[in-house]
Order: structure tokens, then sequence, then C-alpha cells
């Protein structure tokens, strides 16, 4: 028999915590709630659930750092589930490095397809490229991006922020280097993960990587576009070890 | 004092039934405390009541819990107390008249 799915319920209100254990519990997962960032750390240090769904507006602490931290340090699904429904604070969610985003109030069921939907994405691909390259240092045109801590290093060792989004879908070309991806592909391959399942948010998201790898919009020389078909990162990659820069500040490049 | 007032049925999951009702309870408690957090003059702790049971009450299928709930918290906002007054005595008539159907 197999171990049920564990989740972690993370709100403040215990009367979603209620609702939302009942829902899972009913549904074949093994569930955990906390009320704030504190519980949810604790739990952390003693489990590794299979996913998190996450208020945003907890009494600790703010669910998007919170959210933006676990995903610098693990590769749990996150399902933000907040009554902070502003298109800004989904967009800002998503780019934070949450799965899905579901605003309150919300119908159980459709939580509940979510969290089934997210956990499938999670583990749909054959294979994990993105566990081995883990303790990876890429070196690409110059660049440099350190898998294990995240950073993007310019061809003048200066340290360029990454989103959890951009991070993700460079290090998802960094493994397909010379090789044509489709926005599906795309999507696939960095687990559905930090990027929408929507084909303009994945062209948002290119566009976006250019700029932080400054590469001209209109000639792109590392990723370009290739007509019907999708992008393809036209440049010789490396792969090593550790790396080690001297690093003088994290400025966005635009 | 409501005698005369139709019900307002509500057809909820079964799957809720165990736990619907202590979601009610909760808000019966509301209606306790609201009073007093107005007679002194905690909007924050207002404008959290209603911010919790906006993002709660459709989740167990009460859709009307919802918009009270809304309505209680943008008043809270507002520092505005007769809107307050005004959502919580929706919530209490809400509460008086409905009638829960699981199934």
């Amino acid at each position: 028999m197999s171990t049920p799915d564990h989740v972690l319920v993370v709100d403040d209100d215990p009367d979603i915590r209620t609702l939302v254990g009942r829902l899972l519990e009913k549904n074949g997962f093994r569930v955990s709630k906390v009320a704030d960032g504190k519980g949810l750390r604790q739990l952390l240090e003693k489990s590794q659930p299979d996913l998190i769904v996450l208020d945003l507006m907890l009494p600790d602490e703010d669910g998007l750092v919170l959210c933006r931290n676990l995903r610098s340090r693990s590769n749990i699904p996150v399902i933000i589930l907040s009554a902070r429904g502003e298109d800004m604070d989904r967009i800002i969610g998503l780019e934070m490095g949450a799965d899905d985003y579901l605003g309150k109030p919300f119908h159980p069921r459709e939580l509940l397809a979510r969290v089934k939907s997210v956990l499938r994405r999670a583990r749909s691909l054959p294979g994990d490229t993105q566990e081995e390259d883990a303790n990876t240092t890429y070196r690409f045109g110059g660049w440099v991006l350190d898998v294990p801590t995240r950073q993007l290093y310019s061809p003048k060792s200066k340290k360029i922020f990454l989103s959890g989004g951009e991070f993700s879908l460079l290090r998802v070309f960094l493994n397909h280097p010379n090789r044509v991806l489709s926005r599906d592909q795309l999507l696939d391959f960095s687990h559905g993960r930090e990027i929408e399942p929507f084909d303009r948010t994945i062209d948002m998201q290119v566009s976006r990587l250019r700029r932080r790898l400054g590469d001209d919009p209109k000639k792109p020389s590392l990723i370009k576009t290739v007509r019907s078909s999708g992008y393809v990162l036209a440049v010789r990659v490396e792969r090593g070890g550790d790396q080690h820069h001297d690093t003088d500040d994290s400025s966005p490049v635009d | 004092m409501t005698g005369g007032l139709e019900k307002i049925v509500v057809r909820i999951d079964a799957d809720l039934a165990e736990i619907a009702p202590g979601y009610l309870e909760n808000r019966r408690k509301d209606l306790e405390q609201m009073p007093q957090a107005l007679a002194s003059g905690d909007f924050n702790l207002l404008r959290t009541l209603g911010h919790r049971m906006k993002g709660s009450g459709a989740g167990y299928g009460f859709d009307a819990i919802s918009e009270i709930g809304r309505a209680i918290e943008e008043a809270a906002k507002r520092d505005d107390p007769s809107g307050v007054e005004y959502g919580v005595a929706e919530l209490a008539a809400y509460l008086e008249r409905l009638e829960v159907v699981y199934g």
C-alpha cells in the first residue's frame, strides 16, 4: 500500500485549517496544520511534506517572503491560498515561486483538483534533470549560473538577480542547449513550477530572462526565437563543479 | 422574534456535515465579539473577523457569510462603525433564518 501524500496547511484561520484538512483527509491525504510561519519552520525541521498550501496573510510573517524562502531551498510544491485576491498578488506569488494560486473564498473541490494537479505535474517527468544538476555550475557565453546558490554572474562577475521563474527557465535552457524547446516542453521541463501554464506567460518569462542576460530582444544572441516552434539557447554550455566568485552587488540588470 | 421570517435553506456537501455546525457556532461567537470590538473601537479586530468570514464562508457553502464578511471588512477598513453594525445585523439575521440541508 502506498504512503499517502503529506500536505501541510499554513493558515491563521482555524476554520480554514479545519475545512482544508477535512477535505484533504477525506480524499486520502495526510494533513498537518500550522497557524503561522514559526509553525511552518518547526514542522519542516522534522518532516518534508509533499505539498504546502500557504496563506499569505499570516500573523508573524509575510507569506510571500515565506514562499520565496521555501523555493530557494526546496522543491516542495506550494499552492498559495489567499484572500489577497488582487492580480498583482497573484503575479507576485507565482514569481516568488508558487506553483499555483487560489483566491479565497474558494470552492473546496477546486482546491482539491489543484492539489492533485500540482502533485501530478511535480512528478510527471521521467528522470529529474533538475535534481541531476543540483550541484552544477554552468558556464555559457561568459556567463556563470551556480545552481546550488541560484546565483547568476555576468561576464564581468557581477551578480545578477533572478526571480524563481527566471532561474527555473534558465536552468531548463542550460540543460538542453542548442535544442529547440517548445513552450509545452519549457513548461514540462521546468516541472510546471514557477511558470504559469499559458503560452504568453512563458513568452514573458523568456523576455524577462533575455533582459537579465542583456540580450537584445529584437536580435537576441543567446535565447533565440524559432518561429512556430519555440526557443533555443544558442550557445555552448559547459558544466562544471564548484565556482567561486567575489561579488559586488546583486542589482538587477534593468 | 424572527418566527415570521422565511427560512433560508442552504444545501451543502454531506462531507461537511461534521464540521459545518462548528463553523456556524464560531460565527455566533463572532456575533458576541464584534459588538465588544465596536464598543472599544478595535477596527483591526473587526477587519480580521470580516476578512476571515469573507475567506471561509463560501468554502463551507455559505456564500452569504463571505459577502457579509466582505462588507464588514471594508467598513472596518474605513473605521465606519455604522457599516460594521449593519454587517453584524445582517449576519445575525442570516444565522437566525438559516436552515442547513446536507447532501
